[in-house]
């Protein structure tokens, strides 16, 4: 298959097909052009022209790479300027064959680039993943035995410093991390992808848990214990409190710690209002409008509503809202997982070949090394997006965990991308590659219709099966923004003070509504944006902090196999 | 000589050196010890906090755990029987309500060295206290 990301064109946010390649949700065209009215299209161009081109400029920098490092030759491209938008047919333009990566329109003389683009976030969050692994000595895999029996509550004690328990960490910090990604991104990525994005998802998913288990122990390391025996952390706290303990000495190492504190502080706030709130409203919107109609015609009545239901609790307080939508994740992870079980079931013979698909996929494309690359960077974007490892927002939620051991938390919080990523996206992209609704429904990946996809994947087994789907969808966006509008209060309140913290909590409801009228396109680069952009101040923390994990890790590795730490239940 | 002869003075404790410090001001000010009133404010918690998703906290929970750390702080710093109150809320508002309550005849508040930037972003308790006091606020500089 044709593996073409124009994201990676200079004019980015000139044509369509950026969207495309970030996996977002569409229904985008549907509603500006058909259905929404003159006041939401005039804020979807502001947001996008103002906001996310701006941004995605310096946040996805690509050192240029459509310009040079070059994909498959495709049939046709359209010009980025988008006033031009002609069809440049390369067969008619370059009958000898010699077509060149960066096309020039014939009509407007505009440059195409297109090559492919590898952005440098996508690049530390990869390399960030892999010096993790080595560094901490493959933790993600000889931990994750110690991580279930952790989990399962085998070392809990009740007497000590924290809030939760460490499953009940893990499931506050899983209601933030599984939401539409895990449903409408690995559907848009095996779309445009193929099915070998999947294979670069999981692998991600994998790498990915050392960068959790990394940042989550620091998390722990320098969480902040008040008298009243409530404790607070993440990353705004040990980048600042860390780097100062890692060089005492230095005022030049303190003042990045607090630098990058303040940084990752402000791409939070903005992650949250973007992949934590209007990434969820649009995608599950987009879902649920399949079997309710009515949200067609008037989508923002959904995001007025869902605005009604984060805000009783947000603002009105009420917690047992709040409390029931997280504690219900654990089982729409297994309604969803049984879910999807059942449909590849009902496609027993083909699961032997979806794998291969995914296998042959990830590494043999017609596109070549640039075709790999693609394939690659959709993958590990949307696994990123997904879990968050390297990313550090679920290290607010695991500071809460009751332990004496911040690796114990760190193994804990490992097992997260797995059970997001290589569990619950791998289940998606199976449902996807054994229904073929993909290759059924190209319009849909066209127009990034990746929830919908989704949707069509439960359709074949029955007509009522989506609406099991719709149920985890509009709970999964739920449960997402409630939790991310807690990381996002907490480094709000890390700048401004929780005095203010009103004035976050409204803007956050200003952005559930956006959801309804802002394209997804633009939504989901944003969303992008903030989330990927997050690990920059992220992982250059932990990476320089990695010495003082690794003692931590050795440390309590030891004492793990000598039999000094016995299990609650042997005691 | 007192300078203010049986009048309740209120100290704001944020267990910083600088509010302990306060405290042995206040004294010296005050007619008698049973005359100081401490106050603690904890903030409000967020309903989505872990710890209140999974009803593993509550208010009394850390009004006890505070009450005792504040206790024990005091014990060893040579300041027993000293009344304790533990409020929930915005402290500036909340030190200035309780104030009004005793009917204070002076807070005694100490200013937190803070960057010009934090200042402006965040703002200082004691300032807020110095707005919204019925009564006169002495600011200990750091």
């Amino acid at each position: 298959m044709l593996v073409w990301l124009p994201a990676m064109a200079p004019c980015q946010e000139d044509n369509q097909a950026p969207a495309a390649e970030q996996g977002l949700e569409a229904g985008s065209e549907d509603k500006t052009a058909d259905e929404a009215s003159d006041w939401q299209t005039d804020i979807d161009v502001f947001f996008g022209k103002y906001l996310v081109a701006p941004m995605a400029k310096v946040l996805f920098f690509d050192f240029w790479s459509p310009r040079w490092l070059r994909t498959e030759i495709l049939d046709e491209v359209v010009c980025s300027n988008e006033k031009c938008g002609r069809k440049i047919v390369t067969a008619e333009e370059w009958p000898e064959g010699d077509v060149p990566i960066v096309l020039v329109c014939p009509e407007c003389q505009s440059e195409t680039a297109t090559g492919i683009s590898v952005p440098l976030v996508v690049v530390w969050l990869f390399v960030g993943a892999v010096f993790f692994t080595l560094r901490m000595g493959f933790i993600n895999v000889r931990s994750f035995l110690h991580g279930v029996r952790l989990i399962r509550g085998d070392y809990d004690d009740p007497e000590e410093t924290g809030e939760v328990s460490h499953f009940q960490a893990l499931a506050s910090a899983l209601s933030a991390t599984i939401g539409l990604g895990n449903i409408a991104g690995v559907a848009i990525a095996v779309g445009l992808g193929g099915p070998g994005a999947v294979f670069w998802m999981v692998l991600a998913g994998v790498i990915g848990m050392s960068s959790k288990f990394a940042e989550c122990t620091l998390s722990q390391m320098y969480r902040k214990v008040s008298p009243d025996g409530t404790v607070s952390g993440g990353p705004m706290h040990y980048l600042h409190a860390g780097l100062k303990d890692l060089r005492p000495d230095s005022a030049w190492v303190g003042s990045l710690g607090r630098i990058l504190a303040v940084v990752f502080a402000v791409l939070c706030v903005g992650a949250s209002f973007g992949g934590g709130c209007a990434f969820q409203v649009v995608q599950s919107l987009n879902a649920v409008r399949e079997g309710v109609p009515v949200l067609d015609d008037y989508p923002w009545a959904y995001g007025l509503i869902m605005a009604f239901m984060v805000g009783i609790v947000i603002i009105g307080g009420i917690r047992r809202i709040a409390a029931t939508a997280e504690k219900i994740v654990p089982l729409m992870c297994c309604v969803y997982v049984v879910t999807t079980i059942y449909i590849l079931l009902t496609h027993f013979s083909l699961i032997g070949w979806a794998f291969g698909q995914i296998f042959e996929g990830a590494f043999t494309p017609e596109a070549g090394l640039g075709g790999i690359l693609g394939v690659m960077v959709l993958g590990m974007k949307r696994a990123a997006f997904s879990n968050e490892a390297g990313v550090g927002s679920a290290a607010i939620a695991h500071a809460a965990a009751k332990t004496e051991e911040p690796i114990r938390e760190g193994i804990v919080a490992s097992l997260g991308p797995f059970i997001d990523t290589v569990v619950i996206c791998t289940m998606t992209g199976l449902a996807i590659i054994v229904t073929d609704v993909h290759n059924l429904h190209p319009e849909m990946v066209a127009k990034n219709e990746g929830a919908a996809l989704t949707v069509e994947a439960f359709r074949t087994v029955g007509d009522w099966f989506p609406y099991i789907l719709y149920v985890a969808v509009v709970l999964f966006a739920y449960s997402t923004m409630i939790s991310w509008s807690y990381y996002g209060e907490r480094c709000w309140s890390h700048l401004f003070g929780a005095r203010t913290s009103l004035v976050y909590k409204l803007i956050f409801l200003v952005f559930v509504v956006l959801g309804s009228i802002v394209t997804a396109r633009n939504i989901l680069e944003f969303s992008d944006l903030m989330i990927l952009a997050m690990a920059f101040p992220n992982i250059l923390g932990v990476a320089l902090l990695s010495g003082k994990i690794r003692e931590r890790l050795d440390d309590y590795w030891k004492r793990y196999k000598s039999g000094e730490m016995e299990p609650n239940r042997n005691r | 000589m007192h300078w203010l002869p049986r009048k309740t003075v209120v100290v704001p404790i944020d267990f910083s050196d600088d509010a302990f410090a306060a405290l042995e001001t206040a004294g010296e000010l005050a007619a008698d010890r049973t005359d100081l009133h401490i106050v603690h404010v904890l903030p409000l918690m967020e309903p989505t906090d872990p710890g209140i998703i999974w009803a593993t906290v509550d208010d009394e929970s850390r009004r006890e755990n505070a009450s005792e750390a504040l206790h024990k702080e005091l014990a060893d710093r040579g300041f027993d029987g000293i009344e304790v109150v533990i409020r929930f809320g915005d402290p500036g508002h909340e030190i200035a309500t309780y104030a009004k309550e005793t009917k204070a005849g002076l807070v005694v508040v100490s200013s937190h060295g803070q960057t010009a930037l934090r200042h402006l972003l965040i703002g200082s308790v004691a300032e807020r206290v110095v707005r919204l006091a019925h009564c006169p606020v002495l600011v200990l500089k750091q």
